[in-house]
């Protein structure tokens, strides 16, 4: 019979061991899948460390693909930590991108840095708002905050395409001969472009920079302010936080707010990095706010970890576009983030746990043992 | 005048029955699931597995009409489980936390994941289905006034949920096993104590939850869209567990919410038929999803919910002799 | 027959390590030739960093009341659960009848008749009485499971053995006492043939205590083996046939109770005389202001229904008032009510002068210190480190605006292991990996150095060692001797009876009475604690 049985104590090097194994062990899977369904997996991922790194500008894209993901990851990070369950990373998103947008179209005069700050403000304020309703929902009503911010992903959602597919929206087009056939959102001004920073071929995105920026500041909160110290205590447990008199449901509101503010910046970064525009569908489709989550839970919610998952991760998707077609279905992102994740969340267990296979088999009626009559921890009798 | 508002009444609960049968299978699945102590949050990854497989065989598998649904139903209904699987043993032998295992699950097999992957690769997007379930003449019954065409005009899957919901409602209050599901869900220390196997229920009730989304998502390929869209389910395996929570886990009161949704599903495109366009159809789009909302505050407001409710061992990992 | 240092089993009497072996009173199983029902042969358990249980021998005749006697870590809630199916010895053996057993799991326990009713029960709260009566029972017939016809079942076998009992009651709605009988309907139902009761009698009243103990007799008398766990001797020597004593993990002896006296027993239970600290009184004019009062103060328990009713109380600084009272009798909810957990729903409570609106924070911030009784998971965040944990209460003033202050937090975490006697590795050691404790001392430690001026100790010594009990009694004491009024609410009537100044009793959440330690006894009270005099 297999048991699991606690560790005695927690050697430091397994707690990197046991992550970076089952990130081998899923490329193992995530290769016996590819093979089962008609694809070879080495050529898939040299094809994928190709398009993701090693051709010309490929490694700039990554740095593209990584940006959303940085900031939905951090987001989930900070709220899953403690155990919020803020599935709305992606509507938030959305919110942060309408009022990125309508800020960057509205206030087109202002200098350039002048206009960047406030679109980050803006985008940060929209998510913040959109993460307070079900951040109060589940502060005074204890109502589940894993289905409210996931329906209110959804009427995020048709929000956009209401702007920009069935209205006469500020953000809407209305003028240009394209916009008469198709339906689009406005073209943000130049000078709401934000800027990149070149180092050789590569093109670094400023959205990247105040991520990372953000992830030490999270940082850096999280580990010595008062803020953060009453995070972590509500995080290990609640009815601790009760007893220390911190005030929970403030807590849960602000930090719903934090966690959707901070997505709302990632839409910020889509509007001001990227798309220049509202763009509906492509938001949609990208589903920057779920796979924030997978970054997030491979990152063990740790800000820093997340720098680097968000990579991993942008590294995948940025191939899942380079290489979209036959041998690349559109589906194999989704299920290689699966298996990785998979993967990562079933091995944890073994750093707190280790195997003991007991054989059937009668013990010896009197071994000779070591008699150490220790006293027993208190709460046995 | 009578006749036409019958005619209007009937409609809409056609479409309501139409709509709320898929979230009838998967809700009853994961109201199981949920009995037992295992929260599920891949129900729409899951129906989307199911959707795609059931999709898949209708397509190619050659024969009388009947028996290809039967097997896509059935193929669509053992891969659903296969996934459910998946989280369980991650969730259950490995303890993992049940919210992230089950999102992991929907990312894994949902919109950018593995049924779109099958789709894709096998080429059926896009294309019309050769198969669908149509509705039978139970009884020659179905002319019958009013009741006619809702009760003896249905398609078979219908009839099979309504079988479903009863024999839920028996089995969990009136077999031995269904009053040992929910001692496990309510407190698996005093399950496990009275020898009752809490591992090997909550394994099996979340492989029953994911066979039965399974059936509620092959539903839209195979009635509902006749097509395959990734994604089509839109939502659905959502509402199905928010379905789950505010009918107090009794499947009695499942049904009527799942109904619910199915006319409130339908009733933007009937206006929009009969021309009232003043309302965008993106409201009508997001009104299923706010009434979700208000229904979670509701339930979560009321007192009640403390005495009646959530099985008070759910999403926790069990592990004897720690509590 | 006692105190009897005979060598048995062959064991040396000085195993290696030097500890001197315990005395062993040796008793020949079965000295008329009857065979023990159930045994236990060389048991040893174990868990990370200890040996629960060494090498154990223990045997229970047929039809025999036999109790488990020994102090709170003594070992003897685990043997049980090694006899009973739910742990697995890493040595030795159960024998059932005479031959070696295997049991993988309780319900293997359960199919050879032996039964266990722990201290926290195996009961599911929203089904009945019935239902859980026949849960996990295999040798019903049939898939279908009709409620009547269970429920009369039950009800023949309850009347059988004259327990009072309504089998389709839910398990909510019943007080402790009568969902212990549920518990051991559950075992009469299957006819049992062992029975294990682990420390029945902590949650019940002297009334309720007399009548579990008149339906163990009958159970014995009907040939039912009984196994008693208690560390209570007035128990054990009312009720028992034999008894035998743990002491840290060893079976030290097994006498025949008529034979036995609670001195004797005494002695082999802590191996010396003890004398734990017991309090002067402290004189009535060193006593200062009043610095906790509670004015016909009523709340709602968890259920909604009445915990508190017209509770009035007081405690100046220096004085130690005890609440006694059997647990769930409204301490719980006192101790909440006073730390602003928990909201009263009329009456004022005052600490150092100021009425209370009812927040934790608003009561720290007027001098409350509160020890709970749930120290991993309430009072000590578990996965978070010493130094964190002592900051918990402290933590606002302890920076420079939002930014914390960590190295100072570590100086002051590293000076308070010290002061307390704490063993740990360092302050970044985190708290769950402290047994119980040193986990109550760092608990202590933090409330004292908040210079509190009212002190709420719940259930202070529970599951601790004798060590440990004595240093925490010591600490209480000392407190109110600087000054520092302490409520001690406690199960334990000997500790309340050695610290208190005042004692009030507690019953179905009112104050039955309030005596002075000088006057009171333990009769009186424990009538007070079963609501008979007031």
């Amino acid at each position: 019979m297999i048991r699991f049985v606690a560790r005695e104590n927690v050697p430091r090097w397994l707690t990197f061991a046991v992550p970076l194994a089952s990130v081998v062990l899923a490329a193992i899977v995530a290769g016996i899948v590819l093979a089962a369904t008609g694809h070879n997996p080495l050529t898939t991922y040299r094809h994928i460390v190709q398009a993701s790194i090693t051709q010309p500008g490929a490694f700039s894209q990554t740095l593209v693909s990584m940006t959303p993901l940085m900031f939905t990851g951090l987001a989930a990070a900070v709220a899953f930590r403690m155990r919020l369950w803020n599935i709305g990373a992606e509507g938030q998103l959305y919110w942060g991108a309408i009022g990125a947008s309508g800020a960057g179209l509205l206030f087109h005069g202002l200098p350039g840095p002048l206009l960047i700050a406030v679109m980050l403000a803006v985008g940060l304020l929209a998510g913040m708002l959109w993460a307070s309703i079900p951040g109060v929902l589940r502060a005074y009503f204890n109502t589940n905050e894993i289905l409210t911010t996931l329906m209110l992903n959804y009427v995020a959602a048709n929000l956009m395409y209401y702007l920009i597919f069935d209205s006469t929206s500020y953000w809407r087009d209305l003028t240009s001969p394209s916009a008469r056939v198709f339906p689009q959102g406005k073209n943000l001004p130049a000078a709401a472009n934000w800027p990149a920073l070149q180092v050789g071929s590569l093109t670094i995105p400023f959205g990247l920079l105040f991520a990372i920026g953000l992830a030490m500041l999270l940082w850096g909160m999280i580990r010595a302010t008062r803020y953060g110290f009453e995070m972590r205590v509500l995080a290990d447990s609640p009815s601790v936080g009760k007893y220390a008199g911190i005030r929970t449901r403030r807590k849960i509101l602000s930090l719903m707010a934090l966690s959707g503010g901070i997505a709302g910046l990632g839409g910020a970064s889509q509007v001001g990095d990227f798309s220049h525009v509202l763009d509906p569908r492509g938001l949609e489709q990208a589903g920057f706010g779920y796979t924030g989550i997978v970054v997030a839970a491979l990152a063990r919610y740790n800000p820093f970890a997340v720098v680097v998952t968000s990579f991993f991760i942008g590294m995948l998707v940025n191939a899942g576009f380079a290489l979209q077609g036959p041998g690349f279905p559109v589906g194999l992102t989704g299920t290689m983030e699966g298996i990785l994740l998979f993967c990562v969340l079933g091995a944890e267990i073994f750093t707190r746990y280790r195997i003991a296979v007991r054989l059937p088999h009668r013990p010896a009626a009197a071994p000779p043992v070591e008699a150490r009559p220790a006293v027993p921890h208190g709460g046995m009798s | 005048m009578s006749g036409i508002n019958a005619n209007i009444g009937i409609s809409i609960i056609m479409t309501a029955i139409l709509y709320g049968t898929p979230l009838v299978f998967a809700g009853i699945g994961e109201l199981f699931a949920e009995r037992s102590g295992v929260l599920n949050l891949g129900v729409e990854g899951m129906m989307l597995m199911g959707a795609v497989m059931a999709f898949l065989v209708s397509q190619r598998l050659p024969g009388p009409g009947w028996l290809v649904l039967l097997v896509a139903v059935l193929v669509g209904m053992a891969i659903s489980a296969l996934m459910a699987l998946i989280h369980a043993f991650v969730s259950i032998t490995l303890r993992a936390n049940q919210i992230v295992s089950g999102l992991t699950l929907t990312i894994f097999a949902g919109v950018i994941g593995l049924s779109s992957y099958i789709a894709e690769d096998n080429g059926i997007g896009g294309k019309a289905g050769k198969h669908q379930f149509s509705d039978l003449n139970l009884f020659g019954l179905k002319n019958l006034p009013v009741i006619g065409p809702v009760l003896f005009h249905q398609s078979a899957m219908v009839y099979v949920s309504w079988l479903l919901v009863v024999g839920a409602v028996l089995y969990l209050y009136r077999t031995r096993i269904g009053l040992y599901l929910r001692s496990v869900g309510e407190s698996p220390q005093a399950a496990d104590a009275m020898g009752v196997s809490v591992t090997r229920y909550r394994y099996l009730h979340t492989l029953a939850g994911g066979a039965l989304a399974g059936a509620g998502g092959s539903l839209f390929t195979l009635q509902i869209a006749t097509n395959w869209i990734d994604g089509l389910t839109a939502g659905a395996g959502w509402i199905a567990i928010a379905l789950v929570i505010y009918s107090f886990w009794r499947p009695e009161l499942l049904i009527v919410g799942a109904y619910l949704y199915g006319a409130f599903t339908s009733v933007g495109f009937d206006l929009q038929a009969r021309g009232i366009t003043s309302i965008p159809s993106e409201f009508w789009s997001a009104l299923p999803y706010l009434m979700t909302i208000i229904a979670l505050v509701l339930v979560s407001v009321s007192s009640v919910r403390m005495r009646l409710g959530t099985p008070a061992g759910l999403g926790i990992p069990y592990v004897r002799g720690e509590s | 027959m006692r105190n009897d240092p005979t060598m048995a089993n062959g064991q040396p009497a000085f195993p290696p390590g030097g500890t001197p072996v315990p005395d062993r009173a040796v008793e020949a199983p079965g000295d008329a030739g009857i065979a023990a029902a159930m045994a236990a042969r060389g048991i040893t358990k174990r868990f990370p960093g200890v040996v629960a249980n060494s090498r154990v021998e223990f045997e229970v005749l047929p039809g025999e009341i036999h109790a488990l006697l020994g102090e709170n870590g003594a070992g003897k809630t685990t043997l049980c659960n090694v006899l009973t199916g739910l742990y697995r010895p890493e040595e030795g053996y159960v024998e059932l009848g005479g031959e070696p057993c295997r049991f993988h799991s309780p319900r293997d326990a359960h199919e050879a008749g032996i039964f266990m009713v722990h201290q926290h029960f195996s009961l599911v709260g929203p089904l009945t009485v019935a239902e859980n009566v026949i849960l996990g029972w295999s040798r019903q017939s049939g898939m279908w499971f009709s409620p009547r016809r269970v429920e009369r079942e039950v009800a023949r076998v309850a009347e059988q053995f004259q327990m009072a009992i309504d089998p389709g009651a839910k398990i909510w709605q019943l007080s402790v006492g009568e969902q212990q009988r549920v518990e051991i309907l559950k075992a009469l139902y299957r006819r049992a043939r062992i029975l294990v009761l682990d420390e029945p009698t902590t949650v019940l009243t002297p009334q309720e205590v007399r009548q579990l103990f008149s339906t163990l007799r009958g159970m014995a008398a009907a040939g039912t083996s009984v196994v008693f766990i208690s560390h209570k001797l007035p128990e054990v020597l009312a009720v028992s046939d034999r008894v035998t004593v743990l002491r840290a993990g060893q079976a030290v002896g097994t006498v025949r109770t008529a034979d036995a006296d609670a001195r004797s027993l005494a002695h082999l239970m802590v191996g010396r005389d003890i004398v734990l600290t017991r309090r002067e009184r402290a004189a009535r004019n060193h006593l200062g202001e009043a610095v906790l009062g509670l004015d016909d103060v009523n709340a709602k328990g968890d259920l909604g229904t009445p915990a508190l009713t017209g509770v009035s109380l007081r405690v100046q600084a220096g004085e130690i008032l005890g609440v006694a009272g059997v647990a769930g009798n409204g301490q719980r909810e006192l101790a909440e009510v006073v730390a602003g957990e928990r909201p009263g729903t009329s009456g004022t409570v005052t600490i150092a002068g100021r009425p209370q609106r009812g927040t934790p924070w608003e009561a720290i911030h007027a001098g409350l210190g509160y020890v709970p009784e749930e120290r991993l998971g309430v009072g000590i965040a578990p996965g978070m480190t010493i130094a964190d944990n002592l900051m918990l209460k402290s933590y606002r003033e302890a920076g420079h605006g939002p930014v914390l202050h960590t190295k100072q937090a570590l100086q002051n975490a590293a000076e308070s292991i010290k002061r307390f006697d704490i063993v740990a590795r360092g302050p970044k050691t985190l708290a769950r990996e402290l047994s119980g404790g040193n986990i109550q001392r760092l608990l202590l430690a933090r409330e004292l150095s908040g210079h509190p001026k009212i002190l709420i100790a719940a259930s202070p010594t529970r599951g601790l060692d004798v060590a440990a009990t004595d240093s925490v009694r010591k600490i209480l004491a000392q407190s109110a001797e600087h000054g520092v009024g302490v409520l001690l609410i406690s199960e334990d009537l000997d500790e309340i009876l050695d610290l208190s100044d005042r004692i009030a009793v507690m019953y179905r959440g009112r104050v039955v009475g309030v005596v002075d330690r000088d006057d009171a006894d333990l009769d009186r009270i424990g009538l007070m604690m079963a609501g008979v005099e007031s």
